[in-house]
């Protein structure tokens, strides 16, 4: 019979074994921005103790799931004894809708057991299952209206909201007859997302055809993007725009009947060069994507969330007033003490 | 009976059903993933729906991935996945079971 155990992976022996598993089967990122992220890793032991399948969550991702085959036979009952330890898992947690990256050749194993695939790329797909889902997240948003033809989508993270990203919506708002504003949901910010969203709508309240909705789990998230938060390196960044991408395309255009999407340029982050050049590499020609030069002050500074994020670590106020909109402006003063304290508490000033 | 969390019971091991539960608003929809869906899968999502009719559910989304398992396997999954996102698995509604 075999069982199932936990793997503690701060006992370096075992994560010895288990990085040695799974180097055998193919899989050696170790890397430590993802391997810390890591919350329970569980093993699959046959009679005589030894090691033959593995798999680990890292908050709602399925990760590092490798199975010793020995004919046909063993592969699915391996498979899915260790997937079915992960969701006992991630259900005794309270997550109730969960992820996988995973190889093409996985992608049937996953299907049979319940998963849908999001978006599929040469190097990898994404896939869920789980409540809620895509379509239940998609449902509730609001469709267009009969009149509305020209329909536009900005995806931005805005931590915090600033000029630029006023720029770039009200530009869109005058080319198109509806904007939708997807928010990135992810906590990794310096803004929580509650107050990104909260700034994004407080800015655009004046612009009648922009929609702000809030991106789920679906757009740049831990989830499908983790390079955007994690520092890594550019094949893993090239693989994780591409599923980013497919995934908006196949449900996002679809379901909001995206016709164009905006694109702010970002002279200093290599992450979001390379993520521009795939969404169009992707996205077109079914849907047009334009590229906006970024938004410049007078005098030629650059703005950018970056920036803001920077002259609030050097606590400088008179520079964020030139970058940031009055509503921005006036939140960052009310919650100068709070925004201080997480900075001091080690949260740093870089990402995107 | 409203669906008051999302609860999953069973596993994905031969002979067994993995049954998810969570919040509808549109009647009792299945959604079932089985080797005999073609001989089997009316009959399956009947177990499921009867169980869930008798806990007074009327709305819900459900998830079934099948290995095979036998009535009484799916009726006892049914049952343990519906108390649980019912919040009632403490005191178990004995009439019904």
């Amino acid at each position: 019979m075999e069982v199932i155990k936990d793997l503690y992976l701060l006992n370096s022996a075992v994560k010895k074994q288990w990085e040695s598993f799974l180097q055998q089967h193919g899989i050696d990122n170790f890397n430590n921005a993802e391997t810390k992220y890591l919350n329970q890793t569980v093993g699959l032991f046959d009679e005589h103790d030894q090691l033959v399948g593995t798999g680990s969550i890292a908050q709602n991702v399925m990760k590092y799931v490798a199975i010793e085959v020995h004919g046909e036979i063993h592969a699915g009952v391996r498979f899915n004894k260790i997937i079915s330890a992960l969701i006992q898992r991630l259900d005794q947690a309270q997550i109730s809708h969960y992820f996988v990256f995973t190889k093409i050749k996985y992608v049937s194993s996953f299907k049979h057991i319940g998963f849908h695939c999001l978006a599929q790329v040469p190097q990898g797909a994404l896939l869920e299952s789980g409540f809620p889902t895509i379509k239940n997240y998609l449902a509730q948003l609001s469709q267009p209206n009969s009149e509305q033809q020209q329909v536009a989508a900005i995806v931005i993270n805005a931590n915090p909201f600033t000029k630029g990203h006023r720029y770039l919506i009200e530009k869109a708002a005058q080319e198109n007859d509806l904007v939708y504003v997807i928010v990135v949901q992810q906590n990794a910010s310096l803004f929580t997302t509650p107050q990104r969203l909260y700034l994004v709508r407080l800015g655009v309240q004046d612009l009648m055809n922009v929609k702000v909705i809030d991106g789920g789990e679906y757009t740049v998230s831990f989830a499908t993007f983790p390079a955007y938060f994690l520092t890594s390196s550019d094949a893993v960044i090239d693989y994780q725009t591409r599923l980013d991408a497919q995934l908006f395309k196949n449900w996002f255009v679809p379901a909001l009947q995206i016709k164009r999407r905006y694109l702010g340029t970002e002279p200093t982050s290599h992450t979001t060069r390379l993520y521009n050049d795939n969404l169009q590499a992707i996205l077109q020609p079914e849907v047009e994507v334009l590229v906006v030069p970024r938004y410049q002050l007078a005098d030629g500074q650059i703005v950018s969330a970056f920036q803001v994020r920077h002259y609030l670590v050097t606590q400088n106020l008179e520079q964020i007033a030139r970058l940031v909109p009055a509503t921005t402006f006036d939140f960052i003063k009310a919650h100068w003490a709070i925004l201080q304290q997480r900075i001091q508490k080690g949260w740093h000033g870089n990402g995107n | 009976m409203e669906i008051k969390r999302i609860a999953t019971a069973g596993t994905l091991e031969s002979s067994d059903i993995q049954i998810t539960i969570a919040p509808g608003n549109n009647g009792l929809q299945i959604e079932l993933q089985s080797d005999v869906i073609k001989q089997f899968g009316a009959q399956i999502k009947q177990t499921i729906i009867d169980v869930l009719t008798n806990y007074g559910v009327q709305n819900a989304q459900i998830k079934a991935v099948d290995k095979g398992a036998l009535d009484l396997v799916i009726k006892a999954r049914a049952i343990a996945a519906v108390q649980r996102a019912l919040e009632i698995s403490e005191e178990p509604r004995w009439e019904v079971l």
